[in-house]
């Protein structure tokens, strides 16, 4: 099966907006006190869990216009998407284990990708 | 911040349960007709969703205790236990380029886990206490 080139915009734009989901429910999770309407009436979780979703639903159709050998090592990107944005949004350090480690994790799950 | 060490432990049990409901889900489907009843009747499934919804929880507590550059690649540990599994309990076969890739996944983890040494489960008793 030829993978379609909207099929894998599509993955690229879901993994973009997908990482920005840990992202919020950290900052969500941060602002968790003794009261209970700290869960439910937490705009940072909430907006974490619908970016989960918003990218979910841009994955299913990409799905169908491309063989998953292509599709996961893009998937594997959204990891080092995480990485830039914690540094950049919750002021984390990277150092070079953590890129390295990254790094090995896509290239682990393109190997699960691809199969064979 | 320092990433604790019962941060990273809550996150690996996270990814087993979101594993086990994947196995779970495959185990469901495969008796599934598609008639409503036989859908919220099928116990596999329903505990399947149970589990994501601890999984979905346990992150979301494992994520007050540490960074999330070094607790969010460990998610990808659900490789390993849903390949793992997939071999086991489904007897798929898994070729040894999958595999491989079960193994550099085990790798990349210790090494960003290693990356900042974590600190010891004492801080587990402070961390239970509700926060003001």
């Amino acid at each position: 099966m030829k993978t379609e080139l909207y099929a894998v915009i599509l993955v690229i734009c879901s993994s973009l907006i997908g990482a920005f989901g840990p992202i919020y429910l950290k900052k969500g999770t941060d602002r968790i006190t003794s009261k209970l309407s700290s869960i439910y009436a937490n705009k940072f979780l909430i907006f974490g869990i619908f970016l989960y979703g918003t990218s979910t639903l841009l994955f299913i159709p990409a799905l169908k216009g491309g063989d998953l050998s292509v599709l996961y090592p893009l998937v594997g990107l959204s990891y080092v998407w995480v990485c830039f944005y914690s540094s950049w949004l919750l002021k984390e350090k990277m150092n070079f284990l953590k890129w390295l480690g990254i790094f090995i994790i896509v290239v682990g799950i393109s190997l699960i990708g691809i199969g064979v | 911040m320092k990433t604790k060490l019962w941060a990273i432990i809550l996150m690996v049990v996270c990814t087993v349960f979101t594993s086990s409901a994947q196995i779970l889900y495959k185990l469901g489907a495969e008796k599934l007709i598609f008639d409503i009843v036989s859908i919220i009747t099928n116990w596999q499934i329903l505990l399947g969703l149970v589990f994501y919804g601890i999984g979905a929880v346990l992150v979301i507590i494992s994520f007050r205790g540490g960074e999330v550059t070094v607790l969010y690649p460990i998610i990808t540990s659900s490789y390993i236990w849903v390949t793992l599994g997939s071999w086991y309990f489904l007897k798929e076969s898994i070729s040894v380029v999958r595999w491989s890739g079960v193994l550099l996944i085990m790798m990349g983890i210790l090494i960003i886990t290693l990356s900042k040494k974590s600190e010891s489960g004492e801080e587990i008793i402070k961390y239970a206490e509700p926060v003001e």
